[in-house]
C-alpha cells in the first residue's frame, strides 16, 4: 500500500519540529517561514494544528496554474517546474489550505513529501505527523481535515481558520 | 553568522528610541549566551547599588546560540536584572517559542533601559520595531493582553512576553508570562517591566538561523537526540512531567507541606501524577522538544498547561489543599494575573500558619480552598488590606507581624519544594545560590546519602557551575544528561570552530563567579548565605526524616566547605588568584 503523510492535531505537542527538519531539508538553514508544513499554535487551549499539504487527488494548485509549472508526478506528488513558473501566485491563492507560498523572487514552495521520505514525520515524536500506509482512522482524519476549505485570505490566515475549526471540534 | 544573528535591539522607553547595535563578539567566547552574555551585559550596564525599579535600570534578555535549531531543549531564553524582590542580580529563564521568534526576526537579545510615560508595548516585527501605545491593555490580564498583542501586529502565532496587574501594581513576586503558561518566573522580572510602564513584547520574525555545516550539525543533534536525551534517565519528562516529583518528594521524605511543617503529606494522592493524567487532554512542548514534559489538564471547566511539580506542592500540599481542581484554578489565576505560583503560594502558606497561630488573623486557614483562591485576586490588584500584607512576599510580611521564625526564605526568595532539612544538599544549594531559594541551581535530591555534608558541597559546586555554563547555552534542566562534552560537539558543529569541554567549564565557573562579584559589591556578604530559622530549628515532622533539623553548626561547616572548595575567603570573597584563572581580575563593576 502507498505511504501518505497524516496529521493528528490532538497528538500535535506544538514542538515544531517538524517545520525545523523541513526547512533545514529544503533550504538548509532553520528557518520555520520556509517550510512546507506548518503548526498552528492555541497555547491559552493546549492545543495545536500540524498543517499540511494533502497532495490532492483534485489539487486547486495544479489547476491553476496557468503556464503548467505545477504538475502531478508518477508517485502522485503535485511538483513545481520552476523553469515554467511564472510567478503569478495562482497557485498560492487557489490552494484553501495555506499549504503553497511564494519566497521572496515570487517562486512557489510546497511540500513535495521530501520524494517519499519526509523529514517532518521522522521528526515527529508524538505520532502527530506520520508517513504511512493509512488506515481507516487516518483516513477519516484526513477527510475530516479536507473538508474545511477556505478561498480567500492569506495562506496564514487560511491555515488558521482550519486550526480554529479543528480546535472547536477537540477543545469546545 | 553562524548561530548568532549578530545583532541587539536596544530599547531606551524614556527616549522612545529603538536601535540595534551589533552583538559583543568579544564576550561571546567567554560568556557564550542567555544567562552568561545577558549577565555581562547587565554588568556593564549598570551599578550594582542601583534601584532595581528605577529607570536607570537595565533589562537584558538574551536568546542562547541553539535556539532556534533542530537541538532538543535548548531554546530556553534569560532575562538578567537585579530583582526587586531579592536585590541580589537574578536570572531567570524561559522556555516555549518566544526565543526562536527573536532569532528569526534577526536579534539575539533586547536590552531595555529607561521607563515609558505612558503603558507602551514593544512590536517587533522582523526589521520593523516600534514602540506602541498599551493604554488599552492597562489592566488586562496576561491571556487578553497576549490576544491584544497578536491582533495588533495582525498575525496569529506572533509571540508574545505579557504582564498583568500583579506587574502593573510592581508586586515584587509579579511575573512576565509567555503563550499563556510560560514564565520568567522568579524575583519580580513582572514588576521590572510595570516599572518601565512596559506592558509586554510581540514578536513576529520569518528568518532563519544559520550553522556551519548543516548535514553535520544534523547528524550530531540526531546522534545525541537518540543516543542521550531520549535514554531512561530524561524519559520521566516525556511520560509524567514534573508531577512525578510528588511520589518521589514523600517517599524521600523532602515533600513541604504544611508550610515546611512536614516532609511528607498524607493526601498525596489527590495531587500525583496518577492524578494529573487522570485530568490530561494532551501533551505539550516548547520549541524543539520531543519530550512535551508540558501536560495539559482540565477539571470540570478549569483548564491549564500544568500545574507543574513547584505548584502542586506550594500551591498544593504546602498550604493542605489537595484538591487538583482548586490547584489549577489558583495556577490559572496567578499566570492571568501574573504572580510567580512558588512564591505566592507560599507567602499564603505563611499567612494560613499566622493565622493558625494566632499571629494574626488573615481568615486563611490550612485546606480552606475559598478564602485561598480570592486572596490571590486580592493580592494582584491590591484590593485588601490583608492582599496588600500578603502581596510583600514572605519575609517582609512575617516581619512586618514579627513571625520571622514561620518565613521560609533565603535572601527574601522564597524556597522551591524540597526540604532542607530532609536533604542537607538541598540546604546548601539555597543557601549559595545567587538569587536566593534556587532549585534550579543545584538539584542534589537523588545524593547517595542527603546527609553528608561535604560530599554534598562538592555535588552543589559542580552542579553550579555546570548549570551556570547550561543555561548559558540555553538548555532545559530537563536533559538532565547533558554535559560539557555534548554542548562542546553541538557548539563546533554549529560554530564551524572546534570549542572544548573545558572552556566550557570554565565559563561556568566565571559566570557563577560574576554574579557572586555582583551581590558583594551590592552588598551582600557571608551572613546572607543561610536558611530559614524554622530549617535550623525546628525538627521536621512526618516522613522518613522527622526529627531533623539542618543546624546553625551542620550550616557553618558545609559553609565553610564551600567557600574553600571555591577559593572563596572565609568571609565569601573570591580569591584573586581564583578570578585572575577566570579572566576576572580586571572586571569591573
Amino acid at each position: 500500500m502507498k505511504k501518505e503523510l497524516f496529521a493528528n492535531p490532538d497528538l500535535c505537542t506544538g514542538c515544531n519540529r517538524c517545520t525545523l527538519a523541513c526547512s533545514a531539508n529544503k533550504e538548509g538553514v532553520f528557518q520555520p517561514s520556509k517550510a512546507r508544513m506548518r503548526v498552528t499554535n492555541f497555547p491559552l487551549r493546549g492545543f495545536s494544528v500540524p498543517n499540511i499539504c494533502f497532495q490532492c487527488p483534485k489539487a486547486n494548485c495544479l489547476e491553476a496554474c496557468p503556464t503548467d509549472a505545477m504538475f502531478r508526478g508518477a508517485d502522485g506528488v503535485v511538483r513545481l517546474n520552476r523553469d515554467l513558473c511564472s510567478g503569478c501566485g495562482a497557485c498560492v491563492s487557489a490552494c484553501p489550505y495555506g499549504m503553497v507560498e511564494q519566497d521572496a523572487k515570487g517562486i512557489p514552495f510546497k511540500c513535495d513529501l521530501c520524494d517519499g521520505d519526509p523529514a517532518c514525520a521522522k521528526e515527529c515524536h508524538s505520532e502527530a505527523l506520520v508517513h504511512v500506509a493509512g488506515d481507516a482512522a487516518l483516513f477519516q482524519l484526513k477527510a475530516a481535515q479536507m473538508k474545511t476549505r477556505h478561498n480567500s485570505g492569506t495562506p496564514l490566515e487560511k491555515r488558521h481558520k482550519i486550526a480554529e475549526a479543528l480546535k472547536r471540534n477537540s477543545r469546545g | 553568522m553562524n548561530l548568532y544573528m549578530g545583532k541587539m535591539l536596544v530599547v531606551d522607553l524614556s527616549a522612545e528610541s529603538v536601535t540595534t547595535e551589533p552583538l559583543r563578539a568579544e564576550w561571546l567566547r567567554e560568556y557564550w549566551g542567555a544567562w552568561g552574555l545577558a549577565l555581562r551585559y547587565y554588568t556593564d550596564a549598570v551599578s550594582p547599588e542601583i534601584d532595581p525599579l528605577a529607570p536607570e535600570n537595565v533589562v537584558v534578555i538574551m536568546t542562547a546560540p541553539l535556539c532556534g535549531t533542530l537541538v532538543p531543549l535548548a531554546s530556553r531564553m534569560c532575562l538578567v536584572s537585579k530583582s526587586p524582590h531579592t536585590g541580589t542580580i537574578f536570572e531567570s529563564n524561559v522556555g516555549g517559542s518566544f526565543g526562536p521568534e527573536l532569532k528569526y526576526a534577526g536579534y539575539d537579545g533586547i536590552i531595555i533601559k529607561g521607563r515609558a510615560a505612558s503603558p507602551v508595548f514593544l512590536k517587533i516585527d522582523d526589521d520593523r520595531v516600534s514602540i506602541e501605545s498599551a493604554e488599552h491593555m492597562t489592566g488586562q490580564g496576561i491571556f487578553e493582553t497576549e490576544k491584544l498583542m497578536e491582533a495588533a501586529i495582525g498575525a496569529h502565532g506572533a509571540k508574545t512576553l505579557a504582564i498583568g496587574p500583579a506587574a502593573e501594581n510592581m508586586i515584587t513576586y509579579s511575573m512576565i508570562g509567555s503563550e499563556s503558561y510560560r514564565q520568567f518566573g522568579r524575583g519580580g522580572t513582572g514588576a521590572l517591566f510595570g516599572s518601565k510602564n512596559l506592558k509586554g513584547v510581540v514578536c513576529r520574525g520569518t528568518g532563519g538561523v544559520r550553522v556551519a555545516d548543516m548535514p553535520r550539525f544534523l547528524e550530531r543533534t540526531d546522534h545525541f537526540t537518540k543516543n542521550d536525551l531520549l535514554c531512561d534517565d530524561n524519559l520521566w519528562a516525556k511520560t509524567d512531567g514534573t508531577p512525578i516529583l510528588v511520589e518521589v518528594t514523600n517517599e524521600m521524605g523532602i515533600h513541604p507541606t504544611r508550610n515546611y511543617t512536614k516532609g511528607f503529606n498524607g493526601r498525596k494522592e489527590r495531587l500525583n501524577s496518577d492524578a494529573i493524567q487522570a485530568a490530561k487532554l494532551g501533551n505539550r512542548a516548547c520549541a524543539s522538544c520531543p519530550m512535551a514534559c508540558g501536560k495539559f489538564t482540565r477539571v470540570n471547566s478549569a483548564e491549564i498547561e500544568g500545574p507543574e511539580y513547584e505548584t502542586l506542592c506550594l500551591g498544593g500540599s504546602n498550604c493542605e489543599i489537595h484538591d487538583l481542581e482548586a490547584v489549577i484554578r489558583f495556577n490559572r489565576l496567578c499566570d492571568d494575573l501574573g504572580l510567580d505560583t512558588m512564591t505566592c503560594g507560599s507567602t499564603i502558606s505563611l499567612a494560613m500558619e499566622m493565622t493558625e497561630n494566632g499571629v494574626h488573623d488573615f481568615n486563611l486557614r490550612f485546606g480552606q480552598v475559598e478564602e485561598y483562591l480570592k486572596v490571590v485576586y486580592e493580592i494582584a490588584t491590591l484590593s485588601t488590606e490583608r492582599g496588600r500584607d500578603l502581596a510583600k512576599g514572605a519575609k517582609h510580611l512575617a516581619a512586618k507581624y514579627g513571625a520571622e521564625e514561620l518565613s521560609m526564605e533565603v535572601k527574601g526568595l522564597e524556597m522551591p519544594a524540597y526540604e532542607p532539612r530532609g536533604n542537607f544538599g538541598m540546604g546548601i544549594a539555597y543557601a549559595t545560590s545567587e538569587r536566593g531559594a534556587c532549585h534550579l541551581r543545584a538539584f542534589p535530591i537523588f545524593a547517595t546519602d542527603p546527609h553528608d555534608i561535604d560530599a554534598l558541597v562538592s555535588d552543589v559546586v559542580d552542579a553550579q557551575n555546570a548549570n551556570s555554563i547550561k543555561w548559558s547555552l540555553g538548555f532545559c534542566d530537563f536533559w538532565g544528561t547533558v554535559n560539557t562534552s555534548i554542548e562542546a560537539d553541538l557548539m563546533s558543529a554549529g560554530l564551524g570552530e572546534p570549542v572544548s569541554a573545558e572552556e566550557l567549564d570554565r565559563a561556568g565557573e566565571r559566570i557563577w563567579t560574576l554574579s557572586r562579584l555582583f551581590n558583594l559589591a551590592a552588598g551582600f556578604t557571608a551572613a546572607d548565605d543561610t536558611l530559614p530559622k524554622k530549617i535550623m530549628e525546628r525538627p521536621l515532622e512526618g516522613g522518613r526524616h522527622a526529627g531533623r533539623v539542618f543546624s546553625r553548626a551542620d550550616l557553618a561547616r558545609a559553609m565553610q566547605s564551600y567557600y574553600e572548595l571555591r577559593d572563596w575567603s572565609a568571609k565569601g570573597i573570591p580569591s584573586s588568584r581564583k578570578l585572575a584563572a577566570l579572566g576576572l581580575e580586571t572586571t569591573t563593576l
